[in-house]
């Protein structure tokens, strides 16, 4: 630390390269804090985690016994031990005594992006929940018409309020903050919607993973869905050989015009379905407006091919999404204890062979990533597993829960990871270095 | 201090991070460009060497700089990127003599993972389009079309995550880059593409190579004919092409710069981490490469860029050292060497800690910076103002006047030295030893008091008394001819020259007299209606022994007069308003520019322009230089004249870029000067000061003053104690030699004089100095240095032990008192309370002094704070304690004397990771964060919940662009009690990149005053390649970008003072204020630093 410290101040360590290397440094140093405890406030399992997005200060948590707790994660409440280990007990409490309060458990708590004016929960009494922070009342509901597995908000979004739930019901909805209603629904899977994760780079893509195994890419102005992962398609790491690829990209620039449109698509086939990802993925990246306007979306939509439609990412549900900062990697987990690593832009799945992981196979999982993107933090039954997101190598085993772990965050303010336990929780566990 | 607070630069950046060398100011001029971070400059290659053509601050961190030249153009064009993401293409406009804007964007990604290894921008050698690499996984593609113009920019994807290098490779029929890159098993390998623009994308090239040196990490396109790559890596050097390759091993280093030597890129120079320069030449048979082969050439300052000029001249630029131009002899000197440098260039980066010290007890900060890093480290002494190197000095009360005159008319140099008082006049002269000794010139009236005294033609001399003026033979010192004032008048003041002499006498006489061979004339008389108070005849025209114009400051109607000669006919007439008289008229003129210099009882100087044809007098301008009247004498040094005007503040006048600059002299109070330029002490000046008289040389003319002290080790750590009168400094020194890395610790005592090492203590192996204070304890009068270590062990993370070592400096030599193993490095160590403050890993830890039974003493911990990450940076302010964490910004905590204890009171949420934090005052704290920033934040102890109390709350916000590594209390300049920015806070910055800087609390009304004028000079001086200034000052991290509050760019305001009037005169309408009031107050600002 020192040394490095010294080569900043002399000029030799770009500060960036500082940061990141004191970021992942301390990432693969992770372990149970001896000095920090949060109290839990639940009785039943924790099923979800989120530290707010503004100031990493708040942690909100959703528990399996319709109770959802917000803790103060920087300063502590009180000291025990002598002062060495600093107690953290919740700010407030909302369980099924409140008047509004959820009647079955709660699957999912999202901060709001922007602020920590409010937040958002899923329950499996079908209903998700906006409540105002400040006096803990329900400032509006949505009823879905299943139980709620997940909901997720765009920190990215500057032009919509969407809360994306994933919930038994085949189709997504996009309920509005801002008007109280459903604004979309997004039907294309066959079967429930464990996990639903917003891009991080555009803030009208949407991601979700279905119980059907299929893991969806949404833009929500268009009607469809826009590409489909296919775990059997796994080409990365080679440009398309030089004649095929300019007559590919031929077709696919002289579409324009919609009567050539299925022709182009048929040509395109499985592989040229990546590609075409590869494409429009390209201009989210870059610039993300110029690129609605392309020729690209409404083409790929009403072209799926049934072939296309079916294709699966996991054998089994798609229980976790989570998009890598920099918008170009997904990773997802399965019910058939797979993580699979996704190149968005080709859609192809990259075969990192994560070590074998034993998932929980029922709920949705809640996955997390350091800042870099260099570790996935999964719960894995009773331990939570990071895992080197480019080699799959198992970098450190967080144990300190005796019960199944659903869900782990890892605060990227402090380089902290918080896990939380599946059933009777004692306290939840803060890891730090 | 106040949370309005005005940045200014007092020493630019002078690390040298980019240069390159083509035709940029025209077809045949070859020039240099430098960039220093956040400056480019720009120099023309002549037979005398490199000549400054433009130095122009870049509103942006520099990160990419590239010449080019599109089809069709007959010089070429400057690329600038910067690391906010901006880009701009610049040309020369010969005939404004300036940079234009061809073209400018933004390259930024909204989502995109920064690369860690920098951003690479390259153009391709035809010009077809720009790449950047900035963001992990993407290539950006700027294409160029048809007639030079730049496209819309795209993205391609590029598997590779950790890149290296990327370079465009030469003669390829479409644009094709090589890639550097690392894979997940750490090993490195080199990759073609060609860029297909018609697709946005890449095809694979052939060219590869896989499994590199470990340390390869720069690639040299090699140009036409042998096309093809240099693969640089530690211990092996790589030529491929599509077909050869060609290996040799070399030495172990780290290959920082390269510079291609031939068109054809056979030869090459490379800078290792060692500053040893080497020439790589690839031998080839016409297009085949045969081979390579490499030479040292010898040693240089670090390089950080190599840029081959002409004629073996290469110019060195260094991050850790003194820039350089070198000259390659074709012979080897004595130590075996061909390397020659012919100049040095100063570089104070990166300055890793400072403090600020009064050495000559004048009442006048001064800087002393650990510089450089490696063997190139160095202490520099960074001081304002022009110091006089005093050789000899006389009691002498009561001077009243003084002058040099020569022996003979053509001696260069001068033999006596008169010195007038009250009632007598006394001759000094040089003797054989070279000693002043009182000498007579029989001619000369000894009895009286000499109001002027000049050399004159034809080897006579002239001396002005109340009564006469007499010519004198230099020769046989006899008198020649005498002139007799008016019965009844008296000479009061009078001038001359070698030809003329202009009297004045009382009753508003005013006489010209003209100098022949053994004979005055006088050649007119006029009659004033009032009296004159001064006069100059100072030939500035063609002539150099005869002036048209002479100059009078009169009384009672307080104006200045230009005369013509030999008519004294009046020319013009300059009111100067107010009621002070003018007690000194100068006539000099400086770069060719005419000017009279007006200096008025109360310290102020005037200065206007002045027609030589028409004696016309223009652009006034008004500073005020001290309290008492000024003298004002020309000096001449390094063949260039300044001005010197003596009064109780001393000036140097002199000129930069057609613009007067005023520079103080570290003196306190000068009555006279004249220059004294004698065969002993050339280019001396005497210097008449409180009873004393001083003959001394000065310092070259610039503002800022640096002395060096080379160290051959780097100095992390400085402080000084005025008690023993040392500097105590934490340093390491590498050794090359040695296969390992290894280096050796030290603790060494300097004295503060002669900065020679007096005493050194040894760290153990492995122990690193991280701390260091002179402190005092309560209870015990003696003064200690208190050091802080950390033992660094290769295989731990982070500091698991260290020291807290107690020196006392008994008859030069340190000597230890005491030491205290700690659990962890101390990063920082402070005088608290008569205890001591260590902040060590995560804890904060306060130790008391205590005696034991046996009298020796003893740190003893008393209580501690727990709850950083990493506590690196600590300042104390009575009870208060204001720590910058490594990530996790500013802290507040407090002291409790009756609990014995340390608890913490406030903080800010927000996640900076600091470099620097220190105390304004009791509520506000300021910090500088690694992304650049400075911020401020303030306590907010009437907050009415305890949430509220326990934030520090956000007050200003800043883009600074440099990366402080100290801030100090303290200021650079003489404070004079009466001026209004005497009663100005300052802190003292220093950054990596060799910038000093001063912050200044200014009380509100100025800010508000200020930040309107900031606005209106935003919208008149527009930043090169037309960046932002209000971009490039917003607050900007990861997470946000802020416009900058409660900062002010002092070093835009203070270019308000470089405008043409008319755009002065633009802002001042603006402002609604006076163009004469607004230069008032901005010169005023200029006072800080």
């Amino acid at each position: 630390m020192w040394k490095e410290i010294g080569k900043r101040e002399s000029g030799e360590l770009r500060p960036s390269l500082f940061c990141s290397r004191i970021r992942s440094s301390r990432a693969a140093s992770l372990q149970l804090s001896n000095h920090k405890e949060i109290v839990s406030a639940h009785r039943g399992s924790v099923n979800s985690l989120q530290v707010d997005l503004t100031e990493g200060r708040y942690l909100l948590s959703g528990g399996a016994d319709a109770s959802v707790a917000v803790y103060d994660i920087q300063n502590s409440t009180h000291c025990e031990e002598r002062g060495l280990v600093a107690k953290h007990k919740s700010i407030f409490v909302i369980d099924k005594q409140h008047e509004h309060g959820h009647k079955y458990a709660i699957s999912s708590a999202i901060w709001y992006p922007i602020d920590t004016g409010l937040f958002v929960t899923g329950s499996y009494d079908h209903y998700i929940n906006v409540w105002d922070t400040n006096t803990t009342q329900v400032v509006m509901n949505f009823k879905t018409p299943g139980k709620v597995y997940r909901t997720a908000m765009s920190s990215l979004a500057t032009s919509h309020m969407l809360i994306a739930a994933g919930t038994e019901d085949v189709q997504v909805r996009l309920c509005d903050i801002a008007s109280g209603a459903f604004a979309h629904t997004l039907s294309g899977h066959r079967d429930g919607v464990m996990s639903v994760e917003w891009s991080t780079s555009s803030e009208w893509v949407l991601l979700t993973g279905g119980s059907d195994g299929a893991i969806r890419f949404w833009d929500i102005r268009r009607a469809g869905c826009f590409s489909v992962l296919d775990q059997s398609n796994s080409q990365l790491g080679r440009r398309p050989p030089f004649l095929d690829h300019s007559a590919m990209n031929k077709a696919s620039t002289s579409k324009s015009s919609a009567a050539g449109q299925s022709s182009s698509v048929k040509a395109r086939g499985l592989q040229r379905k990546a590609a075409n990802g590869n494409g429009s993925k390209q201009s989210t990246i870059g610039r993300v407006r110029s690129q609605v306007k392309g020729s690209m979306k409404p083409r790929l939509h009403p072209g799926l091919l049934s072939s296309q439609d079916r294709a699966t990412a996991h054998y089994g549900a798609v229980i976790g999404l989570k998009m890598t900062g920099d918008g170009m990697y997904l990773l997802s987990a399965g019910s058939d204890s797979r993580l699979r690593l996704w190149d968005i832009e080709s859609g192809c799945n990259t075969l990192v062979n994560f070590e074998t992981v034993r998932l929980q196979t029922t709920k949705p999982l809640q996955l997390s990533l350091t800042q870099d993107s260099a570790l996935v933090f999964v719960p894995c039954m009773a331990t939570a597993k990071a895992f080197d997101v480019w080699s799959g190598k198992t970098r450190l085993t967080l144990r300190g829960h005796y019960e199944n772990m659903n869900c782990c965050w890892f605060n990227a303010q402090d380089q902290d990871a918080l896990s939380r336990k599946g059933q009777a929780a004692l306290d939840e566990d803060n890891w730090s270095d | 201090m106040s949370v309005w607070n005005y940045v200014v630069t007092a020493h630019k950046p002078t690390n040298v991070t980019h240069s390159c060398v083509g035709n940029f100011t025209g077809p045949q001029e070859l020039n240099l460009i430098v960039a220093k971070c956040t400056r480019i400059e720009i120099h023309l290659l002549t037979a005398q060497g490199l000549q400054p053509m433009l130095d122009v601050p870049i509103y942006g961190r520099i990160a990419t700089l590239e010449l080019f030249r599109p089809h069709g153009e007959t010089q070429d064009l400057l690329f600038i990127a910067t690391e906010r993401y901006k880009f701009c293409v610049l040309q020369w406009d010969a005939e404004a003599a300036e940079v234009i804007t061809r073209a400018m964007g933004d390259v930024s990604d909204r989502i995109g993972r920064p690369t860690d290894n920098g951003q690479i921008g390259i153009i391709d050698p035809d010009c077809r389009l720009i790449g950047l690499h900035l963001y992990d996984g993407l290539f950006k593609v700027i294409p160029f079309d048809n007639k030079g113009q730049l496209k819309e920019a795209f993205n391609i994807r590029l598997e590779e995550l950790q890149v290296l290098d990327i370079k465009f490779l030469y003669g390829c029929p479409k644009p094709t880059i090589v890639v550097l890159y690392q894979d997940n098993k750490d090993a490195r390998h080199v990759k073609s593409y060609e860029v297909v623009l018609k697709d946005k994308d890449f095809l694979e090239a052939s060219l590869s190579q896989n499994n590199l040196d470990n340390g390869a990490d720069l690639l040299i396109p090699v140009p036409q004919p042998l096309c093809g790559v240099l693969i640089i890596g530690e211990e092996t050097i790589v030529y491929v092409n599509a077909s050869t390759f060609k290996a040799i091993p070399i030495r172990p280093s780290i290959t920082r710069a390269y510079g291609r030597v031939d068109a054809d890129g056979s030869r090459y120079l490379l800078g290792d981490h060692n500053g040893l320069l080497h020439l790589l030449v690839i031998t080839h048979d016409k297009e085949k490469v045969t081979g390579l082969k490499i030479e040292l050439l010898g040693e240089t300052s670090i390089a950080s860029t190599i840029s081959y000029l002409d004629n073996a001249v290469v110019y060195v630029g260094s991050s850790y050292g003194d820039s350089q131009l070198v000259k390659l002899n074709l012979q080897p000197d004595a130590k075996g060497s061909y390397v020659e440098v012919v100049e040095r260039y100063v570089n104070l980066g990166p300055i890793v800690d400072f403090c600020v010290v009064d050495l000559e007890r004048q009442g006048q900060g001064q800087v002393v910076t650990c510089s450089g890093a490696y063997k190139d480290g160095s202490l520099r002494i960074v001081r304002n103002g022009i110091g006089i190197n005093e050789q000899a000095s006389v009691e002498l009360q009561g001077i009243k006047g003084m002058w040099s005159l020569r022996s003979s008319t053509d001696d260069p140099f001068d033999t006596f030295l008169v010195v007038s008082f009250i009632s007598e006049t006394r001759i000094l002269a040089m003797n054989i030893e070279d000693e002043l000794e009182e000498t007579e010139i029989e001619g000369f009236c000894p009895q009286v008091q000499t109001l002027f005294c000049h050399d004159a033609v034809y080897n006579q001399l002239v001396q002005v008394t109340s009564s006469s003026v007499r010519l004198v033979s230099s020769i046989s010192r006899e008198m020649l001819d005498e002139w007799h004032a008016q019965s009844g008048f008296s000479i009061n003041v009078a001038t001359a020259n070698l030809t003329q002499v202009l009297v004045a006498t009382g009753g508003g006489h005013l006489v010209y007299l003209e100098i022949g061979d053994r004979k005055l004339t006088e050649v007119k008389h006029a009659q004033l209606e009032f009296d004159i108070s001064c006069l100059d005849i100072n030939p500035i025209g063609e002539n150099p022994n005869y002036s048209h114009l002479a100059a009078v400051g009169m009384w009672t109607d307080i104006s200045v007069r230009i005369f013509s000669l030999p008519d004294l006919n009046l020319i013009t007439k300059e009111h100067l308003g107010g009621e002070i008289i003018p007690r000194s008229v100068l006539l000099c003129s400086f770069e060719g520019i005419s000017y009279l210099l007006c200096a008025l009882g109360d310290g102020h100087l005037l200065n206007f322009l002045l027609s030589m044809n028409t004696g016309e007098l223009t652009d006034r301008k008004k500073v005020s230089l001290g309290t008492q009247p000024i003298t004002l004498r020309t000096f001449t040094s390094k063949n260039t004249t300044h001005v010197f005007a003596a009064s109780d503040r001393p000036t140097v006048i002199y000129s930069s870029n057609k613009k007067l600059l005023y520079s103080n002299v570290n003196l306190k109070e000068v009555s006279h000067m004249c220059p004294f330029n004698t065969a002993a002490f050339p280019d001396s000046l005497a210097i008449a000061k409180e009873g004393e008289l001083t003959i001394g040389t000065i310092d070259d003319i610039q503002k800022l003053h640096i002395r060096s002290i080379p160290l051959g080790e780097h100095a992390r750590r400085i402080c000084h104690q005025e008690q023993s009168r040392t500097f105590a400094i934490c340093s390491l020194k590498y050794n090359p030699s040695s296969t390992e890395d290894s280096e050796m610790h030290f603790i060494r005592l300097l004295d503060d004089q002669t900065f020679d090492f007096i005493s050194t203590y040894p760290l153990d192996q492995y122990e690193y100095g991280c701390s260091i204070l002179s402190c005092s304890f309560s209870d015990d009068s003696n003064v200690y240095y208190c050091v802080g270590t950390a033992y660094v062990m290769p295989e731990e993370n982070e500091p698991t032990k260290g020291r807290i070592l107690v020196f006392i400096v008994e008859d030069g030599k340190l000597q230890l008192i005491a030491e205290k193993e700690t659990k962890g490095a101390v990063y920082s160590l402070n005088a608290f309370n008569g205890k001591l403050l260590a902040a060590i890993n995560q804890k904060i830890q306060l130790y008391k002094w205590m005696l034991r039974d046996d009298g020796s003493r003893e740190l003893q911990s008393e209580c501690g704070h727990h709850g950083h990450i990493l506590a690196l940076y600590v300042q104390t302010r009575g009870d208060f304690i204001v720590v910058g964490d490594l990530m996790k910004s500013i802290s507040l905590l407090i002291y409790k004397h009756e609990e014995g204890a340390i608890e913490e009171r406030a903080r800010d949420y927000n996640a900076n990771w600091m470099s620097a934090v220190e105390i304004l005052d009791d509520d506000i704290y300021l910090g500088a964060e690694n992304n650049f920033n400075l911020f401020t934040v303030r306590k907010n102890s009437d907050g009415a919940t305890d949430e509220e109390r326990g934030r520090l709350e956000v007050v200003g916000e800043y883009h600074l662009g440099e990366f402080v590594n100290r801030f100090r209390h303290g200021s650079l300049v003489m404070r004079l009690p009466d001026s209004d920015v005497g009663q100005i806070p300052t802190v003292i910055f220093g950054t990596v990149n060799g910038v000093i800087g001063v912050i200044a609390s200014l009380p509100s009304d100025q800010y508000v005053f200020l930040d309107k004028l900031q606005t209106n000079l935003r919208r008149v001086i527009k930043g090169v390649g037309g960046l932002s200034h209000e971009q490039w000052r917003s607050f900007y991290n990861e997470k946000k970008t802020v416009d900058a509050k409660n900062f002010l760019d002092g070093d835009l305001i203070e270019s308000f003072l470089d405008l043409s009037r008319s755009k002065m005169d633009e802002i001042a309408k603006a402002m609604s204020v006076p163009a004469e009031e607004l230069m008032k107050r901005v010169e005023e600002l200029t006072r800080l630093h």
